[in-house]
């Protein structure tokens, strides 16, 4: 005697109703699966557009954020440079009036005075560096390929690794919030170069090429890891993701273990001419 | 030649035999909605006095689905004429139904 249940009735179905049913699935024009024992209704369309419509909102979410703290970073310098600055250098201005009206043999108070004066001197310089940082002045005046370069010479200077810009973008301008998007993003790219890459040599390729504007940040370092370049964790990554996404454009990065990462982005030039 | 053998295809049209369908669907469901009004709005157009539509909702009546070897819904079986056919889906693609119910001639 053998236990074997018997088998189960399998429904016959012909070649051309199995393409026709599997065409129905892919084109969700089915809403419910006929088993032996139960009906299941599925809702995959309605389920996916609710995920689209949900990613939607918290893109435009993520975007109206950046556009926010874009703003407020530039009233902040704004006022960093307007207010303290000015207050800063009128202190400068008395200083050396009163390093003129102090009696040469009183040294102790000149000494006071000078000491004083190159403090104020250090203090106007952070003002000016953070407000450059806050809100780069140069991208409304210079544009963002000089501004990129601006950047790039200033992170060899604070880092030691060298940083070269090569473009063919000439003078093309862009709009301001594609302009600083690009720039947070290269900035952004940047920074995890300095924090995590060890590298010694980082390149910033920004081109024109079929309607679209590629950056690309390269370095020599160690390489990112697959896990870690789509870690939920790498908010600095998540954060470049969005700015690229709020554009329609798209980002990729790959890191080789030994031969460094590259970053990669894409943005339709319709959306930022 | 072969437009010929298509308009033969399409014989049962000419002949004025009455079309027997049975649509398989699950309550109210976009799909199984929208199969329901392609159905009887295709019918109207094309067979209009010469159509006979019998609904099945599997949640209601499984044993028929089973019966028929229905796997998903809407499935739309069309059971007379001869031979028999089987189209799934929401019925939105009116040309590909046509021609699969042998109305129009099946231009792929």
């Amino acid at each position: 005697m053998s236990n074997r249940k018997p088998p189960v009735p399998r429904s016959k179905i012909r070649l051309k109703e199995a393409e026709a049913l599997v065409r129905a699935l892919k084109t969700h024009q089915v809403d419910g699966i006929v088993g032996e024992r139960h009906i299941m209704i599925c809702r995959m369309k309605e389920v996916e557009e609710k995920l689209e419509n949900s990613r939607d909102q918290v893109r435009a979410l993520a975007a109206r954020l950046q556009f926010l703290r874009e703003s407020e970073r530039t009233a902040i310098a704004r006022e960093l440079h307007d207010e303290f600055g000015q207050t800063l250098t009128s202190l400068q201005l008395g200083l050396a009036w009163i390093a003129l009206k102090v009696a040469p043999q009183q040294q102790a108070v000149q000494a006071k005075t000078r000491l004083l004066s190159a403090l104020v001197t250090s203090m106007i310089q952070s003002v000016k560096r953070i407000a450059v940082e806050l809100r780069p002045g140069a991208l409304d005046e210079l544009g963002l390929v000089k501004t990129l370069q601006s950047e790039a010479h200033e992170f060899e200077g604070h880092t030691g690794i060298r940083c070269r810009v090569k473009t063919n973008l000439g003078k093309s301008t862009f709009n301001r919030v594609g302009s600083v998007s690009i720039f947070r993003i290269a900035q952004a790219a940047l920074t995890n170069v300095s924090q995590h890459a060890q590298a010694s040599r980082a390149t910033i390729v920004l081109v024109k090429r079929n309607n679209n504007l590629l950056l690309t940040v390269h370095d020599n370092g160690k390489g990112i890891t697959e896990k870690l370049a789509h870690s939920h964790n790498s908010l600095g990554i998540i954060g470049m993701r969005e700015r690229a996404l709020a554009l329609d454009g798209t980002l990729t990065l790959r890191g080789s273990k030994g031969k460094g990462t590259t970053l990669r982005v894409q943005i339709p030039l319709s959306r930022i001419l | 030649m072969k437009s010929h053998k298509r308009e033969r295809r399409g014989y049962a049209k000419s002949r004025g035999e009455t079309y027997v369908f049975r649509l398989f669907v699950v309550g109210n469901e976009s799909n199984s909605t929208q199969a329901r009004g392609n159905l009887a709005r295709l019918c109207e157009e094309h067979l209009k006095g010469r159509y006979q539509i019998e609904t099945v909702d599997v949640l209601k009546d499984a044993a028929t689905a089973h019966k028929n070897n229905v796997l998903v819904t809407p499935t739309l079986i069309l059971i007379k004429p001869f031979p028999k056919v089987t189209v799934f889906g929401n019925l939105s693609d009116t040309r590909q139904v046509l021609a699969a119910l042998r109305l129009i001639g099946d231009e792929r």
